[in-house]
């Protein structure tokens, strides 16, 4: 029995991968999380108005997304619906980090792979002419930016958002620098559409040369999102079976029901399952729920995509490409509300504290998060974090074996299995701050 | 910017944190064009810190044993190192776990296979090794970064976060209760403290531009005392703060003092040495950016 241990980077946060491999035969692949702060538990006894100031430091990645959550599970907990108007900016915040994620996944973690790069600032940027061209680089900050630029737009602070509180916004958004943001995004929308079309044919090179889109067995997807357009704010999970046909749809205060939780022993990450079965949140899993993107760029892509790949489509790294199109999408989407008059007086509600159990769901980028808390005496007694990334533990180890059975034989290890552990992983963008708090 | 470019080298080592300090890093791509990055797990597939790195920015607070070998290791191949983040300045928001009973739901986990082992609570990295520069902010802003980096000591900024922040302090407009942080419509242009909301900017150090007070919400203190406090117990700024309250409010102090001692000002309070605990120096204000 032999033990390979392979670091990794370019993801969020602190993992590894470990095999064991006996005769030639892949034992195990484990997916380990190697870092804990322990919100959970220190979160215990917070006063239950701080947690949309607190809890978004629980990953500066995902921040937005637990600011989001946070508010939601406090109003279900107060019975407070918020106005419309806040509805709209926390949907623009929520496109503002699903264009900043996506972006970072696709240019900083995952095209150094397709060109056996090192990372986006080290790629060989020799066809690239600073007078006419701006270099993949500074093309990539440049849209990944949009999404910051959102977020700090709608959220007030850039990483930390503060401007969601319990029953509406602080604030809305001012005509002018609506305007701005909107012009920003008009003017930024082609590069981004250029970038993904050459991200595609670097993928489609890449398949072509590593001969494989990676593990493609069918999973159960879970995704909180619309039929017809991608909706990131909404009170309902869905469930994909393996063969295409909707198996579930439940508001988060029912998640026990449908999913089994597990804690590991070599991880400070648990999993979760769908009733037993491998399921995968994240992009794909939006892109197979999804009949349409409800924009004409992004429902362009998905035709192409579907075209080539089919429906369900379950290769890992479409994943990748999935990621593209909700670049694509969020831009248009976020053009839309913009578009609107998002400053008017109408922002919050008034709400009075109150005990009790509450639920706040919200579609981060890796998937449906879900904040559950407790609440005695106006002091949290308990917060659970539901965690995207720990749904797709069980698909990454799955698809880390797929990957060491391609490259290992009783003979030898072939080296291409180191990348290939990064690229799987990658795939599914996994944040090991979120996963382990 | 291939490998071999004569630009300065800098490294970024990520312990136990959320990361929200890189993705700053990342929002501030100027240094694309003045900087070699050559180590940052978070971007770059390398791993350990190369030699001849100048600059290493640590982010995140050494949480567990795995941070305490990855800090003493970088830092004895630099030449300059910066504390970045509150969490890196003072062990962060995860201090609020340093209480009996989750030191024990901690310790509880360590019957863990191959990985690295929780220590008793989160501590600040200068627990284990010297820094040079200090760079407050939770996280800290890509100007402050781009400071941090590039010229320390022209950074200008306010003392504290009210002067940049411009809101009007009334006379006359005098709360009796504080509202916390959700409640009530936040009117623009008046003062966050007239208003009755628990905002800790009068004594916070400036330099972030009030990108939280100016859209309305209260400050946290995520860049910690201001100059005139960061060499001072910590109860010498809770005093000051009860009289910016007693000036403008009429709410009482009691009231006052419990707000203070509450987790959400926690990225901040730790930052004094004598609140996160007693026995190290402060820390130098020529130090702190």
């Amino acid at each position: 029995m032999a033990t390979l241990r392979f670091p990794l980077s370019r993801i969020e946060g602190h993992a590894r991968v470990e095999m064991e491999v006996h005769d030639g035969q892949v034992v195990t692949a484990h997916f380990q999380a190697i870092e804990m702060r322990g919100f959970r538990y220190f979160m215990q006894g917070t006063p239950a108005e701080q947690m949309p100031v607190i809890v978004p430091r629980i990953c500066g990645v995902c921040s937005t997304a637990h600011h989001v959550a946070s508010v939601k599970a406090l109003e279900d907990i107060f019975e407070v619906e918020p106005p419309d108007l806040a509805k709209e900016i926390r949907e623009l915040l929520l496109l503002g980090q699903l264009i900043q994620n996506q972006a970072t996944s696709l240019f900083i973690f995952t095209m150094p792979d397709r060109v056996g790069a090192s990372s986006l600032f080290h790629m060989d940027e020799s066809e690239a002419n600073p007078e006419q061209q701006l270099s993949l680089a500074r093309r990539s900050l440049k849209v990944r930016q949009v999404g910051t630029n959102l977020i700090t737009l709608a959220g007030g602070q850039f990483i930390h958002p503060i401007k969601a509180v319990i029953g509406g916004v602080t604030s809305g958004i001012q005509r002018e620098p609506a305007e701005a943001m909107r012009q920003e995004i008009e003017t930024l929308l082609p590069m981004a559409c250029q970038l993904f079309d050459e991200y595609w044919d670097m993928s489609l090179a890449m398949g072509e040369r590593i001969g494989t889109w990676g593990d493609d067995q069918p999973a159960y997807y879970i995704a909180s999102t619309g039929r017809t357009r991608p909706l990131l704010n909404s009170n309902l999970i869905r469930v994909l079976g393996p063969d295409g046909a909707e198996r579930a749809s439940f508001p988060p205060s029912l998640f026990r029901h449908y999913l089994d939780y597990e804690e590991t022993v070599y991880s400070y990450a648990g999993q979760t399952s769908y009733q037993g079965q491998v399921m995968r949140a994240n992009s794909l899993a939006r892109i197979n729920l999804a009949l349409s993107m409800g924009t004409p760029l992004a429902d362009g892509y998905l035709e192409k995509l579907t075209h080539t790949f089919g429906k369900p489509a379950h290769p890992i790294l479409l994943f990748d490409l999935c990621r593209g199109i909700e670049l694509v999408y969020a831009f248009e989407r976020a053009l839309e509300i913009l578009s609107k008059d998002l400053d008017y007086e109408d922002t919050e509600v008034p709400y009075a504290l109150k005990d009790g159990e509450g639920y706040g769901l919200v579609e981060a980028p890796r998937g449906p998060l879900i904040h559950h808390y407790t609440v005695k005496n106006g002091l949290i007694e308990d917060a659970e974090f539901v965690i995207p990334t720990v749904h797709n533990m069980l698909a990454i180890e799955r698809a880390l074996k797929v990957a060491g059975e391609r490259y290992i034989s009783p003979k030898a290890i072939n080296l291409e299995l180191e990348k290939a552990v990064g690229r799987v992983v990658r795939a599914f963008d996994p944040c090991i701050a979120c996963a382990t708090q | 910017m291939p490998e071999n470019s004569s630009l300065p080298r800098f490294a970024v080592l990520q312990l136990s944190g959320c990361a929200g300090c890189e993705v700053s890093l990342i929002n501030a791509s100027e240094w694309v064009d003045q900087y070699q990055l050559v180590y940052m797990p978070l971007v770059v597939s390398t791993h350990a810190v190369p030699e001849d790195t100048e600059v290493l920015l640590v982010s995140g607070g050494v949480r567990n044993d795995e941070d305490v070998y990855n800090l003493r290791r970088s830092v004895e191949i630099v030449e300059r190192v910066v504390a970045v983040g509150t969490c890196a300045i003072s062990g962060g928001v995860a201090n609020l776990g340093d209480r009996d009973e989750v030191r024990a739901m901690f310790m509880a986990q360590e019957n863990r296979h191959h990985l690295p082992h929780l220590l008793p609570k989160s501590h600040p990295i200068d627990a284990f090794v010297d820094v040079d520069l200090y760079l407050p902010g939770c996280p800290p802003t890509p100007e402050l970064f781009m400071a941090a980096l590039t010229n320390p000591e022209n950074f200008e900024a306010s003392s504290i976060v009210c002067s940049e922040c411009k809101r009007q302090k009334l006379k006359d407009m005098r709360p009796e209760h504080l509202l916390g942080f959700q409640q009530g419509e936040v009117q623009p242009e008046i003062c966050l403290i007239n208003q009755g909301y628990l905002c800790v900017g009068s004594s916070v150090r400036g330099g972030c531009r009030a990108i939280c007070t100016r859209p309305g919400h209260p400050c946290v203190g995520c860049r910690g005392p201001s100059d005139a406090y960061i060499e001072k117990e910590s109860q010498v700024w809770f005093d000051r703060v009860q009289n910016v309250f007693e000036r403008l409010t009429d709410i009482p102090p009691k009231e006052i003092q419990t707000a203070l001692h509450s987790p959400q000002l926690s990225l901040f309070l730790f930052q004094f040495t004598d609140y996160a605990d007693g026995e190290r120096p402060p820390r130098p204000k020529e130090k702190v950016l």
